[in-house]
């Protein structure tokens, strides 16, 4: 009944299977338990070389931190995690990751573990946010497609475009609070497109919990990230400290990139060891993501991905257009504006196309780690190794 | 039927209404005003509508179509803002909530709280339990046919106006800021009525924070808005959109609503998910399973308010959570089944009465009764038992062929019972003295027997047959016990090695009679005094087991003393051997597992 023992995975039968194994694999295996930790240590490394390697200005490849290059890490993400899982419980003695130091270090990164999953969730809903603002720039890519461009379709563009940058640009504590039910017409000014638009944006993304912070949750993960040293570091410890680390960039290069609540204070400081070879191409991305950080910190920014950063130059450019407007258009203009309205238009595009996939992988990421964390809790719980849950 | 306003006419009202012109403009509403104003409004933008399909459209007409658009934008947002009173959840609540399950009443549930009292009060909590569920019909109350209530959010001139201004939008192409009005108006007041539902903004990271007694009250508090969220504020929003946006261009209804909705769905069904990964420990089966039922009542709701495609991801989200709360109640069980296994406790209990454990288990299992229709479609896989299997002498055996026709749920309510002896046999050879370590065991096999043949649910699980094998065991550590004890006692009054040939006595030892005596006398002294300490807490298998000493004893002593007290009497001090009439031997007998120690000098025999 294959259906049947897949759900009693933890039971069971799961535990008789793990104790033929432990039969099975005696010594003679610890040859090979070396090979796969260190083949799981280059595994990383290469995934993130191809990662950086697909930023740099010359290649063709994805830009960082854009839609898909993000997607392309949620990949390798998953591909580190199943690698993980094998080296910690395939073909091995349970009993072994409930064994000092990992009696410590495991239930550390489950917790990691389990404080990625509301960022999973803060993730997915900036990324409906981020979808409202692509309805914004829809809205002005269709108001300045028209032909002959007039003052209407102009004056409609230049609407949802003050909306579209006055949303990018508003710091979670900004003063816009209150939703569409609060403000109040008789004061309104005509030109209030900006503060309905930053209501909107503001109103428009679900919040989480209150008084949850991303950037919080990722320095709270950060705590106690140390790499073994010594004995320990030719052990198991080593896979959970690389694995620990990948899920810890990870949901950083999320939070740095999609709007989601709290980031203020998410800052560039990411522990790193510096010394350790697979780390090397995480290390470099993790410099470039906190250089485009450092770029936009003082204008406030609500998120480094590429398009909407991309989205934003060119909503400026456009608004500056729009405010300069007369009819009828002079015609050079009129090739520029176009050639800008046409590439905004492609973002839309793409976000068309990416957001939703990715708010896809991004569940896909929660089941993975949700599941494994069920396994290895079945095998600390057996091993007496875990004290009693709180919850 | 208004005649056809011509162009101009209709651009100098669009114009007037410019609220970037005029202070007037602003600070009045159409719709909110007279009736025939906003009518007039409407047939000038169809009128400009109209004239953009010509052949050549002026400029202005580009110009005042924006105007419209961004004019009716605001007429549609002042519409729905004064339309949203959030949702009074006491008048919408579904009359149709029967009796709470018995498991939502509070602690008395909890199996850990019988395990200081004594039997009587255990029996008549699992009675309440029982008679509560009757009365309720436990499974049947989460199973009843879907409920969707929707209501009515706006009235219906409101949404006469929404759907006229809606449809001029977007026909003039001005479909997205339609949808971004609708969905963040609407969504606030989703928020809004939220807050009066009482439901929560928790983190998954919150949940795994918070005590479990504290989360059972929300999980108990998340069912019931889960049901008017989904059947009630859900199904209404999902109306609405329909009531303005049907017909109105493609698919628009949906987008709408997943706008509105999408959110908060999400952020409903997340607690639901976090309680669903919480770490698994026994107390926690029974909300989840009640947690469980509940989301299954409500799925072929959610299918039908989350029907379309663009609210896929929610109906897939809403499985998930059920499947991952089924196999967190798996997981559970297996814990439980673990913890019966190798729960530590080496301290014998004393007076050899109920150990903790074996109340603990029963009434979990009892519980596990209640809740065995859901348990036997979540069970689906019998127990792997036995060391044969796992080599492993630490896990007892259980030949699983004697229960082929039974459920897999029931299989393992026998198995845990099995590990449960498994347990107290190991327990009971801490004690120093056989005899109690017989006792216990046969205290608690006959708990267990009891709590069984107590409940209908349980027996019919359970089976006669191994209900037989359960009494057959308790009586066997009777007997255990009985020889354990008492024969070395009736030793000393056997007949053999009394008697000498030859001699100035009639055939008997003096000395040897004087000795069995004093041994008799010592041995059952120390007997009385300590066995009157140990209990058996149920009267009639205390009753049953002293009758049966009895039954033994006294015939014996009454048959020694008959024969042999003649020569006791005719020496000197005969008090010193004859210390019991069989009158006080009786006496004493009754004395034995009351629990109570008795005074150390006995009534010696009255001169």
């Amino acid at each position: 009944m294959p259906a049947t023992t897949e759900n009693n995975q933890g039971s069971f039968l799961g535990r008789i299977s793990i104790r033929r194994n432990q039969v099975l694999s005696m010594d003679g295996t610890h040859d090979q338990e070396m090979e796969d930790l260190e083949l799981f240590q280059k595994h990383v490394a290469d995934r993130f070389s191809e990662l950086l390697s697909s930023t740099t200005e010359d290649s063709s490849g994805d830009a960082l931190l854009s839609i898909s290059w993000l997607r392309r890490l949620l990949d390798e993400f998953l591909c580190c995690e199943a690698e993980f899982k094998a080296v910690m419980l395939m073909g091995r003695d349970p009993s072994q990751i409930a064994k000092p130091p990992l009696d410590k270090l495991l239930p550390e990164f489950l917790d990691r573990v389990v404080k990625s999953l509301d960022i999973c969730n803060a993730v997915t809903l900036g990324l409906d946010a981020v979808k409202n603002l692509q309805r914004l720039a829809e809205i002005a890519v269709a108001a300045l497609d028209t032909t002959p461009l007039g003052d209407g379709q102009v004056r409609r563009a230049k609407k949802a475009l003050a909306g579209l940058i006055a949303a990018m640009l508003h710091e979670d504590n900004a003063n816009a609070k209150g939703t569409e039910r609060n403000r109040s017409f008789g004061r309104r000014s005509g030109n209030n497109a900006g503060s309905n638009s930053k209501d909107r944006v503001r109103s428009l993304s679900w919040t989480m919990a209150r008084n949850w912070s991303a950037a919080k949750q990722i320095h709270a993960m950060m705590s106690n990230l140390n790499a073994p040293r010594g004995a320990e570091a030719s052990g198991l410890a080593q896979p959970i400290y690389i694995m620990s680390t990948v899920l810890v960039f990870v949901m950083w290069a999320l939070v740095a990139a999609v709007p989601c609540q709290e980031r203020n204070g998410l800052g560039t400081h990411f522990p790193l060891p510096r010394q350790l070879a697979w780390a090397q191409p995480m290390i470099s991305l993790q410099e470039k993501i906190a250089e485009e950080w450092k770029k936009k910190e003082k204008k406030g920014n609500v998120g480094l991905l590429e398009e909407m950063q991309r989205m934003e130059k060119l909503g400026q450019s456009l608004v500056d257009f729009a405010e300069s407007f007369q009819f009828p258009p002079e015609t050079e203009r009129l090739d520029e504006v176009k050639k800008q309205v046409e590439e905004l238009g492609e973002i839309c595009k793409r976000m068309d196309e990416g957001l939703e996939p990715m708010q896809q992988q991004i569940r896909e990421v929660f089941h993975r780690v949700v599941r494994s964390r069920t396994e290895f809790l079945v095998v600390l719980d057996q091993a007496g190794k875990l004290s009693a849950p709180t919850v | 039927m208004m005649e056809s306003l011509p162009l101009e006419t209709a651009e100098k009202i669009i114009l007037r209404w410019d609220s970037t012109a005029s202070e007037d403009a602003r600070d009045k509403m159409i719709f909110a005003g007279d009736r025939d104003e906003a009518d007039l409004y409407l047939q000038a933008v169809d009128e400009i509508q109209r004239s953009l399909s010509s052949v050549s459209v002026s400029e202005k007409v580009n110009s005042a179509i924006q105007i419209a658009m961004a004019r009716l934008e605001d007429e549609f947002r002042n519409i729905l803002i004064s339309h949203t009173n959030p949702f009074d959840p006491t008048t919408e609540d579904e009359p149709s909530q029967t009796l709470d399950p018995p498991s939502s009443s509070s602690s008395p549930r909890h199996p850990h709280n019988d395990s200081d009292e004594n039997d009587e009060v255990s029996q008549t909590s699992l009675l309440r339990f029982h008679s509560e569920g009757a009365a309720s019909s436990v499974n049947s109350s989460y199973r009843s046919n879907s409920c969707i209530r929707e209501i009515d959010l706006i009235p219906s001139d409101a949404v006469y106006d929404l759907r006229c201004i809606a449809e001029r939008m977007v026909s003039s192409g001005y479909l997205r800021e339609c949808i971004q009005v609708y969905g963040s108006v609407r969504k606030s007041s989703v928020d809004a009525s939220f807050r009066k539902l009482g439901i929560e903004k928790l983190s998954i990271g919150d949940v795994q924070r918070l005590e479990w007694e504290q989360l059972e009250n929300k999980i108990r508090r998340w069912i019931r808005a889960a049901k008017v969220c989904v059947r009630t504020l859900f199904a209404s929003e999902k109306k609405l959109c329909e009531q303005i946006f049907d017909g109105v261009g493609t698919a628009i209804d949906d987008a709408c609503f997943m706008e509105t909705v999408k959110g908060p769905a999400i952020q409903l069904f997340n607690f639901a998910e976090a309680i669903s990964i919480s770490r698994r420990s026994p107390e926690k089966l029974f909300k989840i399973l009640d947690l469980h039922d509940a989301l299954t009542e409500l799925m072929p709701d959610i299918d039908i308010v989350f029907d379309s495609k663009s609210s896929e991801s929610i109906r897939v989200q809403a499985a998930e959570i059920l499947s991952r709360l089924g196999e967190a109640a798996r997981g559970i069980l297996s814990e439980f089944e673990n913890a019966v296994l190798r729960e530590p406790s080496r301290v014998p209990v004393p007076g050899g009465t109920i150990h903790p454990l074996t109340r603990y288990v029963m009434n979990y299992i009892s519980l596990i009764s209640d809740y065995k229709v859901t348990l036997n479609e979540l069970i689906v896989s019998k127990p792997s038992t036995g060391s044969r299997y796992s080599g492993d002498p630490g896990i007892p055996d259980l030949d699983l062929s004697e229960f082929e026709e039974k459920t897999p749920l029931d299989v393992h309510l026998i198995w845990i019972i099995v590990i449960l002896q498994f347990n107290l046999d190991g327990k009971s050879k801490h004690y120093k003295d056989a005899s109690l370590a017989h006792l216990f065991v046969m205290n608690n096999v006959h708990y267990i027997v009891q709590k069984v043949r107590g409940s209908p649910e349980l027996r019919e699980m359970i089976g006669d047959d191994y209900l037989k094998k359960l009494t057959g065991k308790f009586r066997q550590a009777a007997t255990s016990y009985q020889r354990a004890t008492w024969v070395r006692v009736l030793y000393c009054l056997r007949d053999e090695g009394l008697h000498v040939s030859g001699g100035f006595s009639s055939g008997v030892s003096k000395s040897a009679l004087r000795e069995r005596f004093k041994t008799f006398n010592a041995m059952f002294e120390e007997v009385h005094r300590t066995q009157a300490v140990w209990l058996i807490p149920d009267s009639q298998l205390r009753e049953e087991l002293r009758i049966s000493i009895s039954e033994k004893l006294i015939p014996a002593y009454r048959s020694f003393l008959g024969r042999f007290r003649s020569h006791i009497e005719s020496a000197r001090h005969p008090e010193n051997y004859i210390k019991y009439s069989v009158e006080e031997l009786e006496d004493a007998v009754l004395d034995f597992f009351e629990g109570t120690p008795v005074s150390q000098h006995l009534r010696r025999r009255s001169e």
